[in-house]
């Protein structure tokens, strides 16, 4: 039922990573497996970087989908080395497009649901602030989280309510259906956000200080090792492309 | 030391809450003044002024002064206010900024940029003093109403103020939760917090309230010290709108006895999210039928899972037999109906009429008249839904359930927040659906509403129907001992 963006409740097992870290951990992922940048110098560091996601879930105790996540990369890994040489035509681009996807899409994937499901909301803000973001990021971002949830809930009953009445695709007015709904969406999403501004202001948000943030995040070990690993990719990167 | 001097203030033309006028009043510390009168008496206006949100947040246009010692809370700053008073918001929902419960109760304290170790030492505490230790590192979406309005009595008592303003705190409480919020009002005031509340609910604030003010029409016509209000006689208590003063001598008309000749049954009302929480469990159940069912029980105990299993809501869940008829969920969603508690959600076109043409199988425009015109909304017919008062609302709702042939209605807490008179309007709707042979149940924490109109009682508990009863003296005694004693059921 419940729908959240960040984890609400603290990760009560396993090595825990600064939020930073964990942010930084998107970022080269996403550039390097993702976005594919380095070209085929990242050949052999691509793999081991698609090993993270996998060594970040175990290290949260997730074997499951650990296990889940390295076998679908390996079947994807090992089809574009095996098959495409031997496929023609259709099926070979079938694999490729297929396997390709996956091999590309699925580590940076894999990480940011370990990042959204580990974090709390505290924590990231806490991350936020300690890189010294403006509160006008924060802030909002911060609002983001917390109203998210709840409007996802309102329209939840909304759409029980239209379900009562029989509106719905193929049924009578399913042309107005998004009329329907995005209406008592916008007047109670209003609502709610004004009684969530009123609140907040009641206790203090917005006073020019300086914030405090109880929340403790610092870095350790296990943060080192990742950095290492971010540090020893960029630089292959930069020197592979200078030695060419 | 709180004092208003010659205070008048009026929102905007478009709100329909109204202001208050020429209010002089002085609140001595330490003292718990309770505001009573009906819903637009101005209650919740004098709260706001109070808690700096009027002039700052609600604009509309003020004259007089709101002095707390030597502070001009109308010019102060809301930073500044929010360290000397604390406010606690009706709806539990929407007064949390943070996902979790321990940043919550430190957020205050963060926004006021304390030193890190003097907030965890005033979490610390409050925790202590408030009893919170069980509720400490949860996700503010897996607690319950009365859970969440702890946290916020929290939150605001680690900022220390010297003054406490909550505004209809109990509204969407449950009868536990109303003695845990009765609890933290004692705390703070044996701390010597001046506190300030403005409420429908009477009984639970009788032996706290130190001073009563009756308000009307923005002013504050009549008031009481505790033991002058308590003696307030039934008819003058009618008179006023007020709700009831104690639980113990509610009164009621007439016991009555339930028609057991026409029941339905129910089977397999069996559901359980995906969590593994809220689930139902009812295997089997005989429930009568064309009568007014109150479903009473702590929230949690599956009330709502229930009806939204009734309304055919949840896929495949249970089996309805009635009158030899067999209805499975497909068909009670176009069988049953439910008023939502926020009926906001269910009314979607631009006019009253529209709304009701909707629900019609094939759009009648005379015989929606006729509907709209026994439910006393002929005159509304053009206005937006949603720019209705909440009772009003509620019967366009009950119009369109009624208009589209249903047999039952489910009403989800149709009186949350409603004072007497509104409370009775309520009832007398229900009593009429009734006499037009159709079958309503009634989740509600609300007794009054029950004595005035349900005829059934079906309790529940962990899922499970508990006591099915009808309501005859001694059915009422059995309702009326759980919610003067609901703790006894939280804790078995």
């Amino acid at each position: 039922m419940r729908r959240e963006f960040l984890s609400s409740e603290q990760q009560k097992k396993g090595i825990h990573f600064d939020p930073r870290t964990k942010l930084l951990l998107i970022l080269i992922i996403s550039v390097f497996v993702l976005g594919g940048a380095g070209g085929n110098a990242m050949y052999f560091l691509r793999p081991v970087l698609s090993l993270v996601p996998f060594a970040m879930l175990i290290s949260v105790g997730r074997g499951f989908h650990a296990a889940l996540y390295i076998i679908a990369y390996t079947v994807c890994y090992v089809a574009q080395l095996i098959l495409l040489p031997i496929l023609t035509g259709f099926t070979n681009f079938l694999v490729l497009i297929l396997a390709g996807t996956f091999c590309r899409f699925l580590p940076g994937f894999i990480i940011a649901y370990f990042v959204v499901t580990t974090t709390t909301v505290s924590e990231f803000m806490a991350g936020m602030e300690r890189m010294h973001m403006p509160s006008k990021i924060t802030i909002p971002l911060s609002v983001v989280f917390r109203f998210a949830p709840t409007v996802l809930e309102e329209a939840a009953s909304i759409s029980d309510a239209m379900k009562m009445r029989g509106i719905r695709f193929g049924g009578k007015k399913s042309s107005k259906i998004l009329e329907y709904r995005l209406i008592p969406m916008i007047t109670c999403s209003v609502k709610i956000g004004e009684e969530l501004s009123a609140a907040a202001l009641t206790r203090g948000l917005g006073a020019p200080l300086k914030r405090t943030n109880i929340c403790e995040i610092g870095f350790h070990f296990p943060d080192v090792i990742i950095f290492i690993l971010c540090g020893v990719t960029v630089a292959w990167a930069i020197f592979s492309a200078f030695s060419i | 030391m709180i004092e208003f001097r010659e205070v008048s203030f009026s929102y905007g033309q478009n709100e329909q809450t109204c202001g208050i006028k020429n209010i002089n009043l002085t609140i001595e510390d330490g003292q718990c003044v309770l505001l009573c009168g009906e819903s637009g008496c101005g209650k919740t206006t004098l709260t706001r002024l109070v808690n700096g949100l009027i002039p700052h947040f609600y604009e509309g246009d003020l004259s007089g002064e709101v002095w707390m010692d030597d502070k001009n809370i109308s010019k102060m700053p809301l930073y500044d206010t929010a360290a000397i008073v604390g406010s606690v918001f009706q709806s539990p929902k929407s007064q949390f900024f943070n996902v979790d419960t321990d940043s919550e109760i430190a957020f205050g304290c963060e926004n006021l940029g304390l030193p890190e170790q003097e907030i965890r030492h005033r979490v610390k505490r409050t925790v202590r003093e408030l009893q919170l230790e069980s509720l400490m590192g949860r996700s503010i979406f897996h607690l319950s109403g009365g859970e969440k309005q702890k946290i916020a009595c929290g939150s605001v008592s680690a900022l220390y103020p010297e003054v406490m303003v909550l505004d209809e705190p109990s509204s969407n409480l449950d009868a536990a939760a109303i003695q845990d919020l009765r609890r933290t009002l004692t705390v703070w005031k044996k701390q010597g917090k001046t506190i300030l509340i403005a409420e429908h609910r009477l009984f639970y604030l009788t032996d706290i309230a130190d001073r009563i003010l009756y308000l009307k029409n923005g002013k504050i016509i009549k008031e009481f010290t505790q033991h002058e209000f308590k003696k307030l006689s039934e008819e003058e208590r009618h008179k006023m709108g007020l709700r009831s003063l104690s639980l113990e001598n509610l009164s009621f008309s007439s016991a009555y006895v339930t028609d057991l000749e026409e029941t339905m049954l129910l089977k397999d009302f069996c559901f359980s999210y995906r969590t593994g929480l809220d689930a139902l469990h009812i295997s089997n159940a005989t429930i009568p039928k064309g009568e007014i069912i109150a479903v009473t029980g702590l929230n949690g105990a599956g009330k709502s899972t229930f009806a939204r299993c009734m309304c055919g809501l949840e896929k495949r869940c249970g089996i309805l037999e009635i009158k030899g008829r067999v209805l499975n969920w497909k068909k009670r969603l176009k069988y049953c109906y439910m008023v939502m508690q926020d009926t906001g959600h269910q009314l979607f076109t631009e006019s009253v009429l529209d709304e009701i043409l909707l629900s019609m199988e094939t759009e009648d425009e005379e015989e929606a008249c006729k509907i709209l015109k026994k439910l006393d909304l002929l005159d509304l017919k053009s206005r937006h839904p949603l720019s209705l008062s909440g009772g009003q609302k509620q019967r366009v709702a009950i119009a369109s359930a009624l208009v589209s042939g249903r047999e039952i209605i489910v009403f989800d807490e149709p009186t949350s927040g409603l004072g007497l008179h509104h409370m009775e309007e309520v009832a007398h709707s229900l009593r009429e659906l009734r006499q037009e042979g159709k079958t309503l149940f009634v989740i509600t924490h609300d007794p009054e509403l029950i004595l005035s109109c349900c005829t059934h009682v079906i309790h529940m508990k962990n899922g499970e129907i508990t006591e099915n009863y009808s309501l005859d003296r001694n059915g009422i005694k059995q309702m009326l001992s759980f919610f003067q004693n609901p703790i006894k059921e939280g804790s078995l």
